[in-house]
């Protein structure tokens, strides 16, 4: 039974499905680490996965179809920023209110432009092709498992690498460390913390939307509404599993791909409801909570993200006024 | 009786010229009417202030808590923007808009709540924004040396490697010394700098600042107690209320001098009161553990009693244990051992609620986040240790004509200025915050009062309303345990004051003989023989 | 009243129609996407939102129709953000409360009155403990609940799917319903034709519940001290836990009754992708209702309005998706919580129009 579900093949299509969640989740890590919330990733992915088709199919190119969506989550990301930081908007509200508005105005745009209902997708639009790796796809299941994806799966490692090496091997990433632990201590020294909070939300909104990219033309070559369904946050929550630390938090995402991938075999080997399989990834990610949890009373207590209710606006405004 | 002022540097930039024709060298600092309105607390925090260092001094700014010290240190780093003034640096005059332009003036500054990254290591927080590189990458013996190098130039040993984090009060703040040099400060603010430290490893502090000035740095000593002035800095400023008072070089002055410059009177250094009458003892505490945090105990094996009509005070350096004492008698955190008596009966394991519904009363260390909540009115203020009593709650209903009548006694009794029961509490000052505070913990005639660093940051007027209060009560027969970092208000209000270093009690001393050498050298871990 | 407690009623006031207006203007830009100008969308919107030509043709009636659940999903996110818990999880308790409606409705059979009052009561009962897990968690382990509730959202979303479409399934037909509940169990309305009714009553008297729960009652009092200062709760002796844990049960209850009061007052039954949002919705009602029953009432109403107007008058009337109406909540959402952007203006006006600096700057 165990041998039926957990097979080479259904570890493969984990690691594909896990790299929408990874780059969300790196983004996330990346932020929370600058002491951002980012609870936008959704929303992130969201644009991202619209963008990347509909570039893809007014180009002819999907890589410039990944490029677009790479850029409007960047954009995404960078008004988030600018709200934030000139207008000081609670960060939770605005991405309650950014994700609300993509998951509408995609499906608005969807029917203006295209009269699309429920998904689109056009045949001239061709999906990312798979790129072997010399070598690598001549290995026994190694082979199978690591080589031969298209090069957003690729880009999800290379992402998790290179945002451990900027956070913990360059000057840049120490300061954005120092940013999230003590801002005014990074203040003092002549760091600008708005700078290094534009840089974490845009370059997560790109991350969020290259998962997206990864959905639409990626994985699939069509657009569906609400594609993301929840993936930007098992994002956070994988951010936090793999305690924002860019490597970990691969292995965090990949934990949730082969999740969903174990979903997508049992409904083809067993003849449990797609429903209830569904509930496996976020079972798992439940649990991974829980385990954060756990963890954090044993000392790791920076993962706790706090966050606080929103306030009537008027109490806010005269909490220091006359 | 006023500054002496120049306005060298200032007047020349006025009129154009170099500034080339001034007697002596250039002041190091000059600041000119430097005034400072904050809004949103509607406090002048300066008034038109003027203030001038020479060049190779320690200069001391003194001033009680609010005076405007901070605030005037903080334009001169381009941390607060000021609403009107003048800033000359060096005999140039400059204009400092940010934390930035001040470090490349050569000024750097140590805050009172070190700005420091505790998971990061000592060099790593020393070169914080300036870290070395190496193709890109940071480059760790780039930056043990140096660290190593700033150590040997200045004599300030430090571990490059250790976690900021595991370091004591008095290593952290050398590593932000050594910050300010990194970033080769040569006019260096310390603000209240002492406050955290002992008074040996606040020796040990004069001699590194007596250092510093001997190669040259400038050194401005922010602080409210007078004898550490006199025995430091060359020159002295006072604040009072926002305004400058004045200057004066230490040997023309002294701490009496001082102290009324600063006060606007003569201190009174002892409250008048009658000696006490003890009764029974209401609070025992017996063999007390407290963890701060698992298996690490904040407080060992306590023991102490109050009775009736006196007042105890615990006296010692912040954070040797205070908090987690103060917070297991009032129930906020759980014994780890040991038992605690409330008039004769145990409440070591008793809620909150019941050990106040017992008779014990608690003022705060934080009157802002757990004393009082700003966020709601005077009257849910005043109720909140109170609203299980039938009188104020009937049938799972408040009652709210009673309560907004407790809010008037309180109001009334304590004369708590410009309020309104029904008013937002966040309109008062800190004064009458705390006063707010006093009020309803002695509404329910308590047999107990907690008193965890009752006048932190208040203005004179309202401390002597504190102590007055205080004493009051113990006239009345109440129990109080007066915990408290500053000496003087421990002396001045105890009746028998128990030392606590490193959450153990190491003596106990009769408040009408104890000196302040003797404490001092209790508060540092020593003991009354070796001292003798 | 005061002069400041005046000025508090008009910020609560004058800001969300500020931003009402703001969201309008930018949403403009995407109505002239589909070639239609604004004004005629927006009167179309507010014509079929609000309007009221006759008692048998009011759209108004309508709209309170659907505020109902948007008041009780909006009270719900009140009671838990009052109580310092960030629980979004009112859409799913509200699908579960939904399924227990259905199922007691069909599935017990008793006399009229009693039926709706047992099935209120049981899917109160299941929202709250639905609402239990996430409290418990964070309460316990310190698991943020922003996170959970939402994981939660998805697992209630996906229980429905299973039931709807597996044991709970009406046998006849193509597309997945449960069967329709006795009419015992229904919920009288007001007009024939229109789901306005008893549900709506239901909802103001909740509002009122919920007012004097919050200001009136010992309960209430602590669980907003525990919400608004939770150092200053402890310290006097408030169990802070506990008011969290009641202020989150209550939340789960009124989420559960709204979906019952929908299964029972409007749909009687419930078909696969019942709840559009109505959960998630209640969120930003209550943030945009400055997390206050009074403001939830009235931002439900608004809300309804415009999502029904976007509904009927944009995309039937004029042709635009009336997805349009979701991105004008959004935005003005966006512009609420970016109020100092209206005191920027109000300087920059005054400096352009050279009346010096702006009045109201401080305040913010």
């Amino acid at each position: 039974m165990i041998g039926d579900i957990l097979t080479v093949a259904v570890l493969r299509s984990g690691i594909r499905l896990a790299t929408p969640i990874a780059l969300a989740a790196i983004g996330g890590a990346l932020c929370f680490r600058a002491g951002v919330l980012n609870f936008a990733l959704e929303g992130m992915m969201l644009v991202g996965a619209f963008t990347a088709i509909v570039a893809a199919f007014w180009t002819g190119s999907t890589y410039l179809g990944v490029l677009a969506a790479v850029a409007a989550g960047g954009l995404i990301g960078a008004i988030f920023a600018f709200f934030y930081l000139r207008y000081r908007v609670d960060l939770i509200i605005m991405a309650l209110a950014i994700n609300l508005f993509i998951a509408e105005m995609t499906v608005y745009f969807l029917r203006t432009f295209f009269g699309a209902f429920g998904s689109w997708s056009d045949p001239s639009i061709r999906q990312l092709p798979d790129i072997a790796i010399p070598g690598l796809d001549r290995l026994p299941i190694l082979g199978t498992l690591l080589s031969s994806h298209n090069i957003i799966v690729y880009a999800s490692w290379i992402a998790g690498v290179a945002a451990y090496i900027v956070l913990f091997r360059t000057k840049f990433g120490r300061h954005i460390r120092a940013v999230g632990e003590n801002q005014s201590a990074a203040e003092t020294v002549g760091i600008s913390v708005p700078a290094v909070k534009l840089f974490v939300l845009v370059t997560s909104g790109c991350l969020a939307a290259l998962g997206g990219a990864f959905l639409s033309v990626g994985h699939l070559t069509l657009f569906t509404r609400d594609m993301s369904n929840g993936r930007g946050w098992l994002g956070v929550t994988a951010a936090l599993f793999g305690l924002n630390h860019p490597v970990f938090v691969l292995f965090a995402g990949l934990f949730f791909g082969i999740a969903d991938a174990i979903a997508v075999r049992l409904q083809t080997v067993t003849t449990i409801p797609p429903s209830l399989v569904q509930f496996l990834p976020n079972i798992a990610a439940i649990v991974a909570l829980v385990l954060v949890g756990l963890s954090g009373r044993l000392r790791w207590g920076t993962l706790r993200l706090r966050t606080r209710p929103p306030q009537p606006m008027a109490e806010q405004v005269d909490a220091k006024g006359p | 009786m006023h500054a002496p002022i120049d306005g060298r540097a200032l007047h020349h930039a006025a009129q154009g010229s170099t500034g080339a024709d001034h007697s002596g060298p250039p002041l190091a600092v000059e600041m000119i009417g430097i005034t400072k309105y904050f809004p949103s607390s509607e406090v002048l925090a300066n008034d038109r202030v003027d203030f001038a260092v020479e060049a190779g001094e320690v200069h001391a700014l003194v001033g009680e808590n609010g005076a405007g010290k901070t605030t005037l240190m903080n334009v001169l780093f381009g941390l607060v923007a000021p609403d009107a003034g003048a800033i000359a640096v060096d005999g140039r005059p400059v204009r400092i808009h940010h934390p930035d332009e001040a470090i490349r003036l050569g000024i750097g500054m140590v805050h009172q709540h070190f700005k420091l990254v505790p998971s990061f290591t000592v060099a790593e927080n020393i070169l914080l924004g300036m870290e070395p590189t190496r193709y890109g990458f940071t480059a760790r013996a780039a930056e043990t040396a140096r660290v190593r190098g700033l150590e040997s130039e200045f004599g300030l040993p430090v571990d490059p490697a250790a976690r900021v984090g595991d370091l004591p009060v008095s290593l952290q703040q050398r590593v932000e010394i050594l910050k300010t040099l990194q970033r080769d400060a040569r006019i260096l603010i310390l603000d209240e700098p002492t406050a955290v430290l002992t008074p040996q490893e606040a020796q040990e502090l004069f001699g590194v600042i007596r250092g510093l000035a001997d190669r040259g740095r400038t050194v401005i000593f922010i602080t409210h107690k007078l004898l550490e002035v006199v025995e430091v800095a060359h020159r002295v400023s006072v604040m009072r209320r926002g305004r400058m008072i004045g200057t004066k070089p230490i040997a023309d002055t002294n701490v009496r001098e001082l102290a009324r410059m600063m006060i606007g009177r003569e201190v009174l250094f002892r409250v008048s009161k009658l000696p006490a009458q003890p009764g029974d003892p209401v609070l025992e505490v017996d063999r007390l553990t407290v963890n701060r945090q698992e298996g690490i105990p904040a407080v060992s094996d306590l023991s102490l009693r109050v009775r009736a009509g006196e007042i105890v005070g615990i006296a010692g350096v912040s954070g040797n244990g205070q908090s987690e004492l103060v917070e297991a008698i009032t129930g906020l955190r759980p014994a780890a051992g040991g038992t605690i008596r409330l008039l004769g009966r145990p409440i070591t394991r008793l809620p909150v609620w019941d050990r106040r519904a017992r008779g014990m009363a608690h003022i705060p260390e934080d009157r802002l986040t757990m004393g009082l909540n700003l966020h709601t009115t005077l009257d849910e203020n005043v109720v909140v240790s109170r609203y299980r009593e039938p009188q104020f709650a009937h049938l799972g209903l408040l009652v709210r004509e009673k309560i907004r009548s407790l809010a008037e006694w309180v109001i009334r009794q304590f004369s708590v200025a410009a309020a309104r029961p029904g008013e937002d509490i966040a309109t008062l000052s800190g004064g009458n915050l705390q006063k707010v505070v006093l009020g309803r913990e002695l509404s329910g005639e308590p047999r107990c009062i907690i008193a965890n660093q009752p006048t932190r940051g208040l203005d004179v007027g309202s401390i002597e309303f504190v102590h007055q209060t205080l004493i009051d009560a113990r006239d009345r027969g109440v129990a109080v345990l007066l915990v408290s970092v500053e000496l003087d208000e421990i002396l001045a209000l105890a009746d028998r004051i128990l030392v606590l270093f490193r959450g153990r009690i190491v003596g106990e001393l009769d408040a009408a003989r104890a000196a302040e050498e003797e404490l001092g050298i209790l508060m540092a871990g020593g003991t009354l023989e070796t001292a003798s | 009243m005061t002069p400041r407690r005046r000025g508090q009623i008009l910020d609560a006031l004058l800001i969300p129609i500020l931003a009402i207006l703001s969201g309008l203007a930018l949403a403009s830009v995407f109505v002239l996407l589909s070639k239609t100008s604004p004004l005629v969308a927006y009167r179309e919107l507010f014509h079929a939102g609000f309007g009221c030509a006759t008692l048998t043709r009011c759209a108004l009636f309508t709209t309170l129709e659907r505020a109902t659940p948007l008041i009780f999903t909006g009270l719900s996110a009140v009671v838990a953000f009052r109580s310092g818990m960030f629980s979004i999880g009112q859409e799913g308790q509200f699908v579960l409360g939904a399924m227990v409606a259905a199922w007691l409705g069909y599935g017990v059979h008793l006399p009229p009155v009693v039926h709706p009052t047992v099935i209120l009561i049981l899917a109160m009962a299941v929202g709250a403990a639905y609402a239990y897990l996430p409290a418990i968690l964070k309460l316990r382990l310190g698991v943020n609940e922003i996170i959970t509730t939402i994981i939660f959202n998805n697992i209630a979303i996906l229980f429905m799917t299973y039931l709807v479409n597996f044991p709970m399934r009406a046998t006849r037909g193509s597309t997945a319903v449960t069967p329709v509940i006795d009419a015992s169990a229904q919920l009288p309305e007001f007009l024939p034709g229109s789901h306005w009714g008893a549900g709506f009553i239901l909802a103001i008297l909740a509002v009122a519940f919920i007012w004097g729960y919050l200001w009136r009652s010992v309960p209430g009092y602590e669980q907003r001290m525990a919400g608004e200062a939770p150092g200053f709760a402890r310290y006097g002796g408030i169990r802070s836990g506990r008011a969290a844990l009641r202020g989150m049960l209550i939340s789960g209850a009124l989420a559960g009754m709204a979906g019952a009061i929908e299964v029972l007052g409007v749909h009687h039954q419930v078909l696969q992708g019942f709840s559009v949002g109505l959960g998630f919705d209640g969120v930003l009602v209550a943030i945009l209702g400055q997390v206050h029953p009074i403001g939830v009432l009235m931002v439900a109403v608004l809300f309804a309005g415009i999502r029904l107007g976007a509904q009927i008058g944009l995309q039937i009337t004029t042709n635009i998706p009336r997805e349009l109406g979701g991105g004008i909540l959004a935005l003005i959402i966006l512009f609420v919580a970016a109020r100092s952007l209206y005191t920027d203006l109000l300087a920059w006006v005054a400096r352009i129009t050279g009346r010096g600096a702006a009045p109201r700057k401080e305040a913010a």
